[in-house]
């Protein structure tokens, strides 16, 4: 991965991301709830390093710490995306054609429902909350990941060597964690690092529509969101979020090429040589 | 026969092959169908270059043509202006449907009411030129103008008042609950109207002022959803809903002293706030009201073409505390939240526009007193108080701020951070309107609440123990039966402090400030009304006259415009605001 310039430059700037959440769980350059009527949109200073907010509240603060809420959202919506879609890819190559048939069929009907709206619908009993993006992107992402990966672990599924291993009478489960699972690790690998990248863009776009992190938690949606109302005043505050958004979405996306790259045997020499 | 001739086609394909310039295709057949190129030029391009530029000429015309209804001018005097608006009425029947937007829009411009209210809320004549108050203030007799109007040419005589008081009560139209202590209204002739309460109601001539006042044709037919046929300066002469109202001068207008001053009034609706200001920037109109005050800023820059102004309101921003909830009820958590509340840090923040409110009174309603003294901010004593009942900066009370999501997620976050050192975990949980009604305001469940009570002359509300606030008080009760009851002004106005006073005191809620409207005018835009403009426009006196020097009413700047101006949000409040 670190061989090429998109997987440093993606590699780098997670691991800056991943940093800056730990550090901002014992210390911000200013305590965040340290708002001040007189000084608010300042310009970046010596102590405000990109400017404050509508409350007077340091913007770097508020996207450091909101930077280990949207890695805590990430990381859920991908576990949630990974078993969700795994759990579902077992299904639809299932032996069993009335299983198999009755999640391709459940998977397609479902997958047609934007996750925009399953974030609505699920934000009427829940409010607004972490919970809601995380369920709402885990589910939509699950289903994208077992729709992306059926094909390949269906081939999988149907190989001389799962035969074999059903011939020899190993169980169901073991063949999907021995077998199968290895086939379709370069596909479910993307899959889940697009996720990722989309789970911060989802995040940022349901806490604009006030469906997404609750109030009074930090998150770059709620930076966004509490600044871009006045973009034509003061570009500079809507843009740090923005950018940041922007950057890490791209370097999750490059990550995603990358790791595909590095664990395919099919477009990585080093490993077709090994094989 | 079929294998031969396979056989020729591909003997003829071999050959085509080798000629790869003779058809686009490899198939001799389809190439063979293809009809021959037109030779020399397929269209004529310089007929076709012509046309062309006519058509953007005659394009850019119409677009210049277009605007000169705004810049048209005669005698220095624009003959319409456009203005702007935040929130838009959904249709136009101002007997049944709901929103600021069409008082502002109808009242004193298309219909008119027997009394009406000037800039600084105040009652003053209208259809009525004066009226008589019985020695025990349940009998008012109105004397009608003469020759009074419709804009369709009928007359509007006492009849017609009788009429459309008694259809207000009978089809409970809209705010006919205002109108308390009613018991009958009558013609008495043609030219006086008699109104009989069952009890004193010192609130009576302002809720006539409003649409409880209105006066309808009784004889016309038309749309009411559509189309107005009433008594003021001006006509309805089109409406598109939710988008904008074309208002055209009455020809026919009865009076002298309201008469229109500019012939179209081009009332236009943005949803979006961006929207809005670059129809400023761009002149599409010339007024903008209300705007963010943080939109304004390029605005207050630019003096040579915009003025910025601040006019008052009757919005109050009320932090109610649930004074039967299990953790608000103790009055020394309300009274520290109220010390430990830095209102003019809040009120900064907005770019110090708006004024402090010590009680439940703004400045434009009668009882209104300055009784910000009562809880000045003091975080110690807060601190103490909150020490008293067992909570410290350690060991916090955790209390939860309801609120709906139209007021921006800032105040939350600066209540929050304000309440966090004396001892308050304050968790914020913004809301849609509709689950703020639910929770708040049906079921009481909450601890916290902050929403904009809009309403002027709203003081009732606090006499009302089954109001989500649940604070129930004898002595402010007694007050305000006895200011209601009052004959005279001056006595209304006595008793209602007293009683706002009490109300203050007791700490059933923290009023963050009381919202000031900004609206940015053109320069050379006159008369546009700046107090109370969201649900009260006097549209007769606006006029612009795009040539001269920066005048608009200097009078009225130095009343209401304070020198720092900065910031502000304010979106959709008026729609987000609840009748008290």
């Amino acid at each position: 991965m670190w061989s090429t310039v998109e997987g440093r430059f993606a590699l780098s700037i997670l691991l800056v991301w991943v940093f800056m959440a730990v550090l901002s769980l014992v210390w911000t350059p200013q305590p965040l709830w340290a708002t001040d009527g007189q000084q608010v949109w300042q310009k970046p200073s010596h102590n405000h390093w990109l400017g404050t907010d509508g409350t007077g509240a340091d913007v770097f603060s508020w996207l450091m710490a909101g930077s280990a809420t949207n890695l805590l959202i990430c990381l859920l919506t991908v576990a949630c995306a990974a078993a969700l879609g795994i759990l579902l890819i077992a299904a639809t190559v299932s032996r069993s054609a009335l299983v198999a048939n009755t999640s391709i069929v459940l998977v397609d009907a479902l997958i047609s429902i934007p996750t925009v709206l399953i974030a609505l619908i699920l934000a009427v009993p829940l409010g607004a909350s972490v919970v809601v993006i995380v369920l709402a992107c885990g589910l939509g992402y699950g289903l994208n990941l077992a729709r992306v990966a059926r094909p390949q672990a269906l081939l999988a599924a149907r190989s001389d060597y799962v035969i074999a291993a059903q011939v020899s009478g190993a169980s169901a489960g073991r063949i999907l964690v021995s077998h199968i699972l290895p086939n379709i690790m370069p596909v479910v690998a993307v899959q889940l690092s697009l996720s990722a990248g989309s789970s911060v863009l989802a995040e940022s776009g349901l806490t604009y529509l006030g469906v997404g992190v609750s109030s009074g938690v930090p998150s770059w949606g709620h930076s966004l969101a509490t600044s871009v109302k006045l973009i034509n005043v003061y570009p500079l505050t809507a843009l740090w979020p923005g950018l940041l958004v922007t950057l890490v979405v791209l370097s999750l996306n490059l990550f995603g090429d990358s790791i595909g790259d590095a664990i395919d045997p099919q477009s990585n020499s080093a490993l077709r040589e090994a094989a | 026969m079929s294998s031969s001739k396979l056989k020729t086609d591909v003997q003829e394909g071999t050959v085509r092959h080798e000629d790869t310039t003779a058809g686009p295709s490899t198939d001799p057949v389809l190439n063979q169908r293809l009809k021959a190129p037109r030779k020399g030029n397929p269209l004529p391009w310089q007929l076709v270059s012509a046309l062309l530029a006519v058509v953007l000429i005659a394009v850019l015309w119409a677009g210049r043509s277009y605007q000169q209804p705004t810049a048209g001018v005669t005698a220095g005097i624009s003959k319409s202006v456009s203005i702007g608006f935040r929130l838009a009425p959904a249709n136009l029947d101002i007997r049944n449907q709901s929103g600021a937007a069409l008082d502002q829009a109808l009242i004193g411009n298309v219909y008119e009411g027997l009394v009406s209210r000037d800039q600084t809320n105040r009652v003053m004549p209208s259809l009525a030129n004066s009226w008589e108050i019985s020695e025990d203030a349940t009998t008012y007799t109105f004397h009608l103008n003469p020759n009074l109007t419709f804009s369709n040419g009928d007359k509007l005589d006492a009849e017609d008042v009788a009429w459309s008081i008694n259809q207000l009560m009978e089809h409970h139209y809209h705010d006919a609950d205002q109108l308390q202590n009613f018991q009958s209204v009558k013609a008495i002739d043609k030219d006086h109207v008699q109104l009989q309460l069952t009890a004193p109601y010192a609130n009576i001539l302002w809720v006539l002022t409003g649409r409880a006042g209105l006066v309808f044709d009784r004889k016309a037919q038309y749309d009411p959803k559509t189309q107005a046929v009433g008594s003021g300066p001006y006509t309805v002469e089109s409406f598109t809903p939710n988008s904008s109202l074309v208002l055209k001068a009455n020809t026919r207008y009865w009076g002298r002293q309201h008469r229109a001053k500019t012939e179209t009034l081009h009332l236009r609706y943005f949803a979006d706030d961006n929207a809005a200001v670059n129809a400023l920037k761009s002149q599409d109109i010339q007024v903008l009201a209300p705007i963010t005050a943080n939109l304004a800023a390029p605005f207050t820059k630019d003096t040579e073409h915009y003025s910025v102004h601040s006019g008052a309101g009757s919005d109050k921003y009320v932090l109610a505390f649930n004074n039967k909830g299990s953790k608000t009820s103790d009055m020394r958590v309300r009274q520290a939240i109220r010390y430990a509340i830095n209102h003019q840090d809040l009120i900064d923040s907005r770019g110090g526009v708006d004024q402090p409110m010590g009680g439940p009174i703004p400045s434009v309603d009668p009882g209104y007193r300055d009784i910000t003294n009562l809880y000045p901010h003091n975080p110690e004593r807060a601190k103490r108080l909150m020490a008293q009942v067992g909570y410290t900066p350690d060991k916090p009370l955790t209390l939860r701020l309801t609120y709906p999501n139209t007021y921006g997620t800032e105040l939350g976050d600066q209540l929050r951070s304000q309440l966090k050192p004396i001892g308050i975990n304050l968790q914020l949980q913004v809301v849609e309107f509709s689950t703020w009604m639910q929770d708040v305001y049906t079921n009481h469940n909450y601890d916290l609440s902050l929403v904009d009570h809009s309403e002027s002359h709203d003081f009732s509300q606090w006499t009302n123990p089954n109001y989500y606030y649940g604070y129930d008080s004898k002595v402010v009760r007694d007050l305000y039966a006895k200011a209601m009851a009052a004959r005279k002004a001056e006595d209304t106005d006595h008793y209602l402090a007293q009683a706002a006073q009490q109300v203050s005191q007791d700490a059933p809620a923290d009023w963050l400030f009381n919202y000031r409207i900004t609206t940015v005018t053109l320069t050379g835009l006159r008369g546009f009304p700046l107090n109370l403009n969201q649900t009260l426009l006097n549209a007769w006196k606006i006029s612009y006259s795009p040539d001269k020097p920066k005048t608009s009413g200097p009078a009225a700047r130095a009343l209401y415009d304070r020198p720092k101006w900065r910031s502000s949000d304010h979106a959709t409040f008026l729609q987000y605001t609840i009748a008290g």
